[in-house]
């Protein structure tokens, strides 16, 4: 599972992230094969969703770590390929992954925020397009064309909006300026898998 | 009425039902509508409309005797504002701000229909403890704190031409 090629042409996609407004990111169509998806698809079917709600969204999903092994071990061969590959493309070290599948029914969103929280130590976020029942009206993901001043965006603008069309990964930058929204789902199912990419974990201190 | 009193010793957090006739509020919202609303825009704290120091006196003061009589305090107001929120719009809890003393805050319910699952969420150390669920002409009596923060759902696409429309005043007293 899992293969880039023939989806991915790093020297392509580096031009593409360095030039992406209104932050950087990448759009990659055709991810992964029809066979993979297929199989991708039986995993998260055993895997089971809650609603989630908080002041800034209201959505279905699996819960932070995956309770089967089999999509523990989807997500550990995502970051595998993906984190050397995006290493390259982006110029930012990432090592590892975190994944949960997300289902966006009517009425669920996700507002406006960066996904930058100190100590959290995300460096890239991605979200992974599935096959729907249901073809979504809605679920976009927007960016956001930020001014700031120091940490405090002082206006926005909305500058991109990425439809979520089925086997679709899109990668984007985590900062502070990386305003983000996933608009309304006003019609259908938005299926996804999405999380971010951290660097290396710390090696552990050696005893002297 | 609603009370989470027994289970938060003296703190108040309470709605009154029909606190204003709908007659009143429709007169208030025409008044806000004459004033003009101004949106606000940083789409990471919040998207609504706001009329801040409404000139409401007599409104501002009746609910000043209102929520002094369910607390038993003599209530002087420190601020109002008048929110209007349609499809699309939300204020997030961090946009909120906290008071460091124990202010009373009121909710007005002016809006002229409920409108599904537009609330007011008062929350403590992030936690909600407090649904004001839309409710036409319904008042919402609160003690604020410095551990209690609050926001306005999002208010969905799926109900076109919603209007919901809050007075929000502070008392001290």
């Amino acid at each position: 599972m899992w293969q880039l090629e023939p989806a991915w042409q790093a020297d392509v996609l580096a031009r593409a992230w360095r030039a992406a407004q209104p932050f950087p990111h990448l759009v990659v169509d055709d991810f992964a094969s029809a066979r993979d998806l297929e199989d991708l698809l039986a995993i998260l079917d055993e895997e089971p969703v809650e609603r989630y709600e908080g002041d800034i969204f209201a959505f279905d999903a699996t819960a932070p770590e995956p309770t089967t092994s089999d999509l523990r071990a989807v997500r550990e061969q995502f970051a595998r390929v993906l984190a050397p590959a995006l290493t390259q493309v982006t110029g930012k070290p990432v090592a590892r992954a975190d994944m949960r599948a997300y289902a966006y029914r009517p009425g669920h969103y996700l507002l406006p925020h960066s996904d930058h929280q100190e100590g959290l130590a995300r460096v890239l976020a991605y979200a992974y397009y599935l096959p729907s029942p249901e073809p979504p009206v809605g679920g976009e993901l927007e960016l956001y064309c930020c001014e700031h001043d120091g940490s405090a965006i002082t206006s926005v603008a909305g500058a991109c909006l990425i439809e979520p069309r089925p086997n679709r990964l899109v990668v984007f930058d985590v900062s502070d300026v990386s305003l983000h929204q996933v608009r309304e789902v006003l019609d259908g199912l938005r299926l996804s898998l999405a999380g971010w990419f951290y660097p290396a974990e710390p090696a552990a201190e050696q005893p002297r | 009425m609603s009370s989470i009193e027994a289970l938060f010793g003296s703190r108040t957090a309470e709605i009154l039902a029909a606190a204003v006739t709908p007659v009143l509020a429709a007169e208030v919202r025409a008044r806000c509508e004459r004033t003009g609303y101004t949106r606000y825009g940083l789409l990471d704290r919040g998207s609504y409309e706001v009329i801040a120091d409404p000139d409401e006196p007599e409104l501002l003061a009746a609910l000043a005797n209102l929520a002094g009589e369910r607390i038993d305090r003599t209530l002087e107001l420190t601020g109002a504002r008048v929110l209007r929120l349609q499809p699309g719009d939300y204020l997030l809890a961090h946009h909120d701000q906290i008071h460091v003393d124990l202010p009373i805050e009121v909710v007005l319910d002016l809006s002229p229909a409920i409108v599904p699952g537009a609330e007011v969420h008062y929350r403590r150390r992030g936690q909600v403890f407090f649904r004001v669920p839309s409710t036409p002409c319904s008042l919402a009596i609160v003690e604020r704190g410095p551990t209690v923060s609050c926001n306005h759902t999002y208010v969905s696409k799926l109900h076109a031409g919603a209007s919901v429309v809050r007075l929000i005043a502070l008392f001290r007293g």
